[in-house]
């Protein structure tokens, strides 16, 4: 119940935040990312941190769900976006359903190996596939929603947090009830859990559909919001790994971990693209624009945010093995 | 009372072409402790595996309340009413000991608070209730045994395979946790027991079923047991005497 109070004091305090920094489409967009890659974390977190399933393949989730939408919507371009949603849950529920009683019977890192293998299938699929677009991608033109202004970012912010508001009470719902037992009992032992009567299959699954299902609707918000995807943008391996290291870094396995770590990473990668770190450095003059220094921060580590990301992954790995959140957590 | 509550007949399991267990048949009454016993190797563990669905028997029948089990995953059979404790013992070791308890308590209903109370109860039937907000992982091994045995008493068996249960423990702890077995017994559980220490097999059990070799050696009660001379030879040592 603490946990819920502290959900909805947070969503509200977010609800108002646009109120606060006025019409600035910079700053929501970086809000927006935020929220989504927050959104996104929590949803693997249910598999990878509750379960112990490290699915390296949930970008196939995510691009299930934008391309869903972003076809339907150039084929039927009057049909309501909410229902291109719901139908991109269903692909990504099938996707799931695919996955998951095929390499659900292995264990430990075959489980992680053989869900890149799928989201990689998908991913060649949909590039090869004329009706997706193939390698130029989809681009929509309109879209449009009980009359709401969807050229402007605000009701899309609404949108991701409405999506990390459910993900987050879904999270606290399964925390205190027998599912949640169950999938942090899989985690820890297989065999044990499997003698005191846990169906295994039967619980990854669920938390497999669960986990694809959000992931399939941030999905479809985030082609809306973008309208113009490609594998690249909405498949890649990388989306599946930032998703990964945002949870690893917050700290897997709880409830806030995720977002703690999208609040740390999302306006990191900004900085590093923005060239903000390099600028801020060289105009205080703490380093010279002509030294090799400076060239470096100016010139190349706007290129370099994945490689930062990846620094901070192994020190956390070795100092913070439990993540952010892992600091404060109670010892027993 | 239940005749044959569980009934094993000529169960064989082969991994490749090394014969793990042959050719076993006995069978256990209702709140009957009955005692497996046998040299290191002799295919205990196997056994156990095979009656709870970890390694399918590779021929023969297990038959558990007049339904035969053998094809059935090990969470059907544990919800059947037959659990199992493990020789190396597996705490879910991030989990609170309560938390643990609660996973098994989870088989017989869907309310959280429900199942911590059932949980409660059986950390102190063990004698764990102080325990439990500490990690399962963090116990020492004596408490780790006691946990295991909470934990699959949750479940609420009609039968229950305790594997080395008193396994690395020093007399005292052997003592408390054979006094918690009788008194599970008291309660209506049926029990089959693995177990290296002969004093406590024959102080607790009603039968011994010997294994040498995975081959059935010898069936009988403990005084038995501990004067068959093929007993003797195989378990306790050539020319010795219990």
């Amino acid at each position: 119940m603490k946990q819920i109070a502290l959900i909805t004091i947070l969503a509200a305090a977010a609800f108002a935040l646009p109120l606060v920094i006025g019409e600035n489409p910079y700053i929501t967009g970086i809000l927006i990312s935020v929220l989504m890659m927050a959104a996104l974390s929590s949803a693997w977190n249910i598999l990878g941190g509750y379960a112990g399933q490290y699915s390296f393949g949930h970008a196939a989730y995510f691009g299930a769900g934008a391309y869903t939408t972003l076809i339907l919507l150039t084929i039927y371009p009057t049909l309501n976006p909410l229902i291109c949603v719901a139908l991109g849950i269903i692909a990504a529920s099938i996707i799931a359903l695919i996955t998951g009683s095929i390499v659900f019977r292995l264990r430990g890192h075959y489980f992680g190996l053989a869900s890149i293998a799928v989201a990689e299938i998908v991913r060649l699929s949909v590039l090869n596939f004329d009706f997706t677009g193939g390698a130029q991608g989809i681009l929509l033109s309109d879209v449009s929603l009980w009359g709401l202004d969807l050229n402007s970012k605000n009701p899309f912010y609404y949108g991701m947090l409405l999506v990390l508001v459910v993900t987050l009470g879904i999270t606290a719902y399964l925390r205190t009830s027998k599912t949640g037992y169950y999938l942090q009992a899989i985690r820890e032992d297989q065999d044990a859990a499997s003698s005191l009567g846990i169906n295994l299959s039967y619980y990854k699954n669920k938390s497999l559909l669960i986990s694809a299902a959000l992931t399939s609707v941030l999905g479809s918000l985030y082609g809306l919001y973008i309208r113009f995807i490609d594998t690249s943008a909405v498949l890649d391996l990388r989306l599946s790994i930032e998703i990964i290291l945002t949870a690893i870094i917050g700290g897997v396995g709880t409830l806030w971990g995720p977002v703690v770590g999208a609040l740390l990473l999302v306006p990191l990668a900004e900085m590093l693209r923005s060239n903000l770190l390099g600028d801020t450095l060289v105009k205080a003059g703490l380093v010279s624009e002509t030294s090799a220094l400076g060239i470096f921060l100016k010139e190349n580590l706007a290129h370099a945010h994945v490689l930062v990301y990846g620094i901070i992954t192994v020190l956390c790995i070795l100092y913070l093995p439990k993540g952010i959140l892992g600091l404060f957590r109670r010892t027993k | 009372m239940i005749q044959d509550l569980l009934r094993i007949s000529h169960v064989s399991k082969h991994f490749g072409g090394n014969v793990a267990v042959l050719d076993i048949s006995f069978s256990v009454d209702e709140k009957q402790i009955v005692g497996l016993i046998g040299p290191n190797g002799a295919g205990k563990t196997t056994l156990f595996n095979c009656i709870t669905g970890f390694f399918p028997a590779t021929s023969g029948e297990v038959i558990f309340d007049t339904k035969k089990i053998n094809d059935l995953r090990p969470d059907e059979i544990c919800r059947l009413g037959m659990a199992r404790t493990w020789q190396r013992v597996k705490p879910l070791g991030s989990l609170s000991v309560l938390e643990n308890v609660m996973v098994g308590a989870f088989s017989v209903t869907n309310k959280a608070r429900q199942a911590e109370e059932n949980a409660m109860e059986q950390l102190k039937r063990v004698g764990l209730t102080d325990y439990a907000s500490k990690s399962a992982g963090s116990l020492p091994i004596g408490l780790k045994k006691k946990l295991e045995l909470a934990r699959v008493l949750a479940t609420e068996p009609k039968l229950l395979l305790l594997d080395e249960i008193c396994g690395g423990l020093n007399h005292t702890e052997t003592d408390t946790i054979l006094d918690i077995i009788r008194t599970i017994r008291q309660r209506g559980t049926t029990i089959v027991f693995i177990e290296h220490d002969m004093k406590a097999v024959t102080s607790i059990c009603d039968r011994i079923v010997v294994l040498n070799s995975g081959e059935m050696l010898a069936e009988g009660n403990p005084e038995e047991i501990t004067n068959n001379p093929d007993v003797i030879a195989a378990y306790l040592g050539g020319g010795h005497h219990a």
